[in-house]
């Protein structure tokens, strides 16, 4: 059988891994947005009252693009600003990591992850932006062929 | 082009509609009247106006490195040992107790705060707001 058989398969398995990771992370920090404003406010970057406002807003967000990943209608642009928001994280805890900030991440609400492990949570995120660039060109090379039909 | 834009109008506007569920049905205040301090907290500034006894509930090889001048070392590991150095502390002068960690959310300050509350249940404590760095 050849390997391209099963691209159709990873990106449905890498499609479904991103969303679950995003809508897991989201659903904490919508129900305890007080304490997703600590971990914010950890990193030392934005202090209050933007503080609040990102703690509101950004959990939602991640939720809307976690299902928007599996949604047709939305998915592409969903997968873009999946793959911005991860190179932000990304840039965000190497900056914690190289200031020696002791913080707890706060990805996925606070109790989860109570001490932050950089390395691997820079690796985990890494892995998820190559998740999504590799569904992103999916989802554009699909898109590019249904284009090519339609003329 | 405009496929795109109508995408990101769509999420923006579930995200708003998501934020306004979040204010309506309680589970946040409003950003713009989200009050600074949480319960239990205390800024640096006032506490060190109520003279109060200082907590460190940093590892101990920070605390050897540096601490607020007077503090106590208190945290999970040492716990045993050090409670009974805090309580004669506060029983030969019962002050205010402000335990402090080394950021806004190291969170291990407002651990040891509220298991203080449960050892000395008539101790002034509180947190400090946005930790202790030397």
């Amino acid at each position: 059988m050849k390997i391209h058989a099963f691209i159709p398969l990873a990106t449905l398995i890498a499609r479904l891994s991103i969303a679950g990771t995003f809508i897991s992370a989201a659903l904490p920090k919508i129900k305890a947005p007080t304490e997703f404003a600590v971990s914010i406010e950890g990193f030392e970057l934005i202090h209050s009252p933007l503080v609040h406002w990102v703690a509101l807003l950004l959990p939602w967000l991640e939720l809307i693009i976690g299902i928007g990943l599996i949604v047709p209608m939305i998915r592409k642009v969903s997968g873009a600003l999946i793959a911005g928001l991860l190179i932000l994280f990304i840039g965000l805890h190497a900056s914690a990591w190289q200031r020696g900030l002791d913080i707890s991440c706060g990805c996925f609400g606070t109790d989860a992850e109570p001490t932050t492990n950089y390395s691997l949570l820079i690796l985990r995120n890494l892995l998820l932006l190559a998740a999504t660039c590799f569904v992103l060109f999916r989802d554009l090379k699909a898109n590019r062929a249904t284009s090519k039909i339609a003329i | 082009m405009a496929l795109l834009i109508k995408e990101l109008t769509l999420i923006c506007v579930l995200t708003l509609l998501g934020a306004s569920f979040s204010i309506f049905s309680g589970l946040t205040q409003p950003p713009w009247s989200a009050p600074e301090l949480e319960a239990g907290e205390i800024h640096q500034v006032d506490a060190e106006v109520i003279n109060p006894i200082w907590v460190d509930a940093r590892p101990e090889v920070d605390y050897e490195t540096a601490h607020i001048e007077g503090a106590l070392s208190l945290n999970d590991s040492n716990w045993d040992s050090q409670i009974f150095d805090l309580m004669g502390a506060w029983l030969e002068s019962p002050q205010p107790i402000v335990v402090y960690c080394s950021s806004a959310s190291c969170d291990t300050s407002k651990q040891i705060a509220e298991r203080l509350r449960m050892d000395l249940p008539d101790a002034e404590i509180y947190s400090l707001h946005g930790g202790w760095q030397p």
